[in-house]
This record gives C-alpha cells, sequence and structure tokens, in this order.
C-alpha cells in the first residue's frame, strides 16, 4: 500500500466505517423509544404475541431485503454511502441520484477515492436537504397542501418514475450495451418469467449486468 | 380524530421520535467532516467538495418534495412524529403503512377499523422499529465486510471498479425503470410510464448539452422531473 493509500485510508475509510457502525446500531435502539415511550408514560403495550405475530407477517415481505438490498446496492453506493443510505433512506429515489449528479458536476471518474468523497458529500447533502423538508410536512402539516395548486400534487405522483427513467438514461448512455442489456434481462423477468419476486429480480439485474460488463469488457486493455 | 392519534401526535412521541433523526443529522455531519478533512489527499479541491455537498442538496429537493406529500397520507394514519421519524429514516411510506397494516392484523384489527386504538398503534410502532431495524442491524454489522467481499472481485483494478460501477447503476435502475415501463400496459397506469419515458428521454439531450454548459448538469436532475411529470400529467388530461 502506498504512502497516500494508507493516509486515506486512516484519514477516511476507518473513521468512516467505526463512526458508520456505531450510528446506524444506535440508530437501531433508537427506532424502539417511541414504543417504550408508550409503555412507560401511557401504559400501552400489544403484549409479546401480537408484536411477534406483527413482526413475522410483516418480515415475511421485507424481511429478506434488509440482505439483499445492501448487497445489490454497495457497488453503487460504495462504503460511506451504504452506511448512510440504509440509515436515511430513500435510495433508489433519492440518494443514488444525488450521489450520481454530484459525480457528474464535479467531473469525477466513477469508482475512484475522488468519487467516493465526492458520492459521500452529495448523499450528505441529500439527507440534510430530506430532514428540513419531512420537519416542515411535519409541523406545517396538512395546511401545507394549499400552497400547492391540485395539478401540481397530482404531478408530485410521478417524482419517482421521472427520477427512475432519468438516472437509467444517464448511465445507459454512458455505455449503451451494459444499458440495453439490463433493460433486456429486466424486460424477461417482468414480462416473461413474471412469477419471480424482486428479491431474486434486483440482485440478477444488477449482477447480472456486472457480470455481462466483466465478460464483454473486463480482458480489454 | 381518532383517541389515539391526540396521544400519536404527543409532545412525548416528538421527543420520542428526536434522538434517531438527529442520529441521522450527526451521522452525515462527521462523514462531511471526515470527506473535507481528506480531499488534498486525492485529487480534488475544496471547491470541489462544496459544490458535491451543494448539488446534493440542492439535487434533493425535487425527490423530497415527493416524500412530502406521501408524509402527509402517513401522518394520518400513524401520526406526526412517526411519520416525521419513519421517513427521516429507512423505510418509505408504502412499507410503513404495511408494517402499520400488519400490526394491526395480527390483533385481528385493520388500520381502518371504527375500533382501532392506542394498543393497535403501540403494536404498529413495535413491529415498525423491528421491520426497519432489520437493514440497520445488517449494514451496521457487515458493511465493511460487503466491502472485503467487492474488493476481491475487482482485485483493486480501477478500470473494473469503473466497469462494475456503471454496470450495476444499469441493472438496478434498469430494474426500478422497467417496474414504470410495464404500466404502459394498463391504461390506467400508463402515465406513469410516460412519466419515465420522456424523463428518461430528456436526460440524454440534457447530458450532451451539460458537456457544453457544465453549469447545466447541477440542474439536470431537477429539469427533467419536472419535464417527466409535466408529460405525465398532460398524458392523463388528453387521453
Amino acid at each position: 500500500m502506498t504512502d497516500k493509500n494508507k493516509k486515506y485510508q486512516e484519514s477516511f475509510t476507518n473513521p468512516i466505517i467505526k463512526y458508520g457502525r456505531i450510528t446506524n446500531l444506535l440508530a437501531v435502539l433508537f427506532s424502539f423509544v417511541p414504543a417504550a415511550v408508550l409503555y412507560f408514560v401511557y401504559g400501552a403495550f400489544p403484549g409479546l404475541t401480537n408484536i411477534l405475530n406483527g413482526w413475522m407477517l410483516i418480515a415475511s415481505i421485507y424481511g429478506i431485503y434488509a440482505i439483499v438490498e445492501p448487497i445489490s446496492y454497495f457497488p453503487i453506493l460504495g462504503l460511506p454511502g451504504t452506511y448512510m443510505s440504509f440509515l436515511a433512506g430513500n435510495i433508489g429515489n433519492m440518494r443514488v441520484p444525488c450521489s450520481a449528479i454530484a459525480q457528474e458536476a464535479v467531473g469525477v471518474k466513477p469508482g475512484t477515492k475522488e468519487a467516493e468523497l465526492v458520492s459521500t458529500l452529495g448523499i450528505a447533502g441529500s439527507i440534510i436537504t430530506n430532514i428540513v423538508v419531512v420537519t416542515i410536512a411535519a409541523v406545517g402539516g396538512a395546511a401545507l397542501m394549499s400552497i400547492f395548486p391540485p395539478i401540481v400534487l397530482e404531478g408530485f405522483r410521478y417524482v419517482s418514475p421521472s427520477i427512475f427513467g432519468a438516472i437509467f438514461a444517464m448511465y445507459a448512455s454512458k455505455n449503451y450495451k451494459y444499458g440495453g442489456f439490463a433493460l433486456v434481462i429486466v424486460g424477461i423477468m417482468l414480462l416473461v418469467i413474471k412469477v419471480l419476486p424482486p428479491y431474486v429480480m434486483i440482485p440478477v439485474a444488477v449482477f447480472g449486468t456486472v457480470a455481462f460488463g466483466f465478460i464483454v469488457d473486463g480482458n480489454k486493455k | 380524530m381518532k383517541d389515539y392519534l391526540e396521544i400519536a401526535n404527543s409532545s412525548f412521541l416528538w421527543f420520542s421520535a428526536l434522538p434517531i433523526t438527529l442520529t441521522v443529522i450527526i451521522q452525515a455531519v462527521i462523514f462531511t467532516k471526515r470527506a473535507f478533512n481528506s480531499v488534498e489527499l486525492v485529487d480534488l479541491t475544496r471547491e470541489d467538495a462544496n459544490k458535491a455537498f451543494k448539488v446534493g442538496a440542492v439535487s434533493a429537493i425535487g425527490p423530497a418534495l415527493g416524500v412530502f406529500v406521501v408524509m402527509l397520507g402517513l401522518m394520518a394514519v400513524i401520526g406526526g412524529p412517526l411519520a416525521w421519524m419513519r421517513l427521516s429514516i429507512i423505510g418509505a411510506a408504502p412499507t410503513e403503512l404495511a408494517a402499520a397494516g400488519m400490526a394491526a392484523k395480527a390483533m385481528g384489527m385493520e388500520l381502518t377499523s371504527p375500533e382501532y386504538g392506542l394498543l393497535e398503534f403501540s403494536n404498529a410502532a413495535w413491529v415498525m422499529a423491528l421491520n426497519g431495524g432489520a437493514w440497520l442491524l445488517f449494514t451496521g454489522l457487515f458493511t465493511d465486510k460487503v466491502e472485503g467481499l467487492t474488493n476481491k472481485i475487482y482485485n483493486g483494478d480501477p478500470k473494473k471498479v469503473g466497469i462494475l460501477m456503471i454496470a450495476a447503476m444499469c441493472g438496478a435502475f434498469a430494474y426500478l425503470f422497467g417496474n414504470e415501463l410495464i404500466k404502459i400496459l394498463n391504461p390506467e397506469t400508463a402515465a406513469y410510464a410516460v412519466a419515465g419515458i420522456s424523463a428518461g428521454i430528456s436526460m440524454i439531450f440534457l447530458e450532451r448539452a451539460a458537456k457544453k454548459y457544465p453549469k447545466l448538469g447541477e440542474y439536470n436532475l431537477g429539469i427533467t422531473m419536472i419535464i417527466g411529470m409535466f408529460f405525465a400529467v398532460l398524458f392523463t388530461k388528453l387521453v
């Protein structure tokens, strides 16, 4: 390891792992504060059986994603991005797009250390914006709805599909082969096979395209 | 308003949602500081770092407004504090509504049942915490191990890292975009596909334009989002 790499490891990577781990694990603990307040302040406790039954019902739908998503998104988010994005949520519609746009705007090469720092900062910026907006929503509540004309509120429904289309196009235009291949395997899974659950389709789409990329371009010099 | 919502919107509950939301902010601040302290070790300037943070913050305004609208719906069911907390961290409105729904179902009830009360709401608080906690626990414990695994795949070869990044982005967003595209098969949901397609096409043109006018690149996402929303709403009005 060169001296500069070692310094980077000490100044960035190691502290990110240390603080990322502490904050994400603390967040697990803090998740239970509202439930504890309902119990200790208001005496409301649903009983262990109901809690476990409810958990099993929801975990049977979403449980597997807690493992599949962090692994599938890791090549995109990187180390700091994974800690931040899985603490702050909104990965596909906000974290990844903001990281991508920040990297484009500064002009860094994907996968470099420069890109890692720019991505970290882009995601951090997006987290602050998100907190500000949801706090305004929480405090202002439904009264704020009236400042938007109904047609604009209708338009907000299409925010996510627009972002997905835009970011796909942005990366597919960097490499049409990968974009085309990815869309074809997703098309086969959605329209031909039809029965696959998302926790199978997401890793197949991500790692299938990565494998395709390595096979096609991996040995070129 | 239902009785439980009075407690669900009480100041005790607001305070109970504070620790985790502060954790999110503190983590973002620590990571930002670390990144700024490390810029001189790589080929970046402080201006680049400032720009990266600013572009991230500005680009998030559009998507955050989308979150804002669904949040208002969530607040009606689980109250302001829990909606605020759940949408500041991992979890999206549909997931949280499903978790609250399953918590009610475990007690033989539905979210819309007239008898839905404080006890059912407290079960929702437990179930949402347990469900969302799984992502936090996994990433808290294993993120560095996942990194070790990816490092093995590309062996520190920068060209392979580039392939990995671009191919992974294409794969992940082909999946997200593909799910919107197939909505074109149903006339009632076709507008979602129209939004995705028109935003995608405009992004290709904006990317080209941004090569000439780099400043434009910072606003690409916002512009394409507005174009997507515009054509989707136009489509619903015309069809």
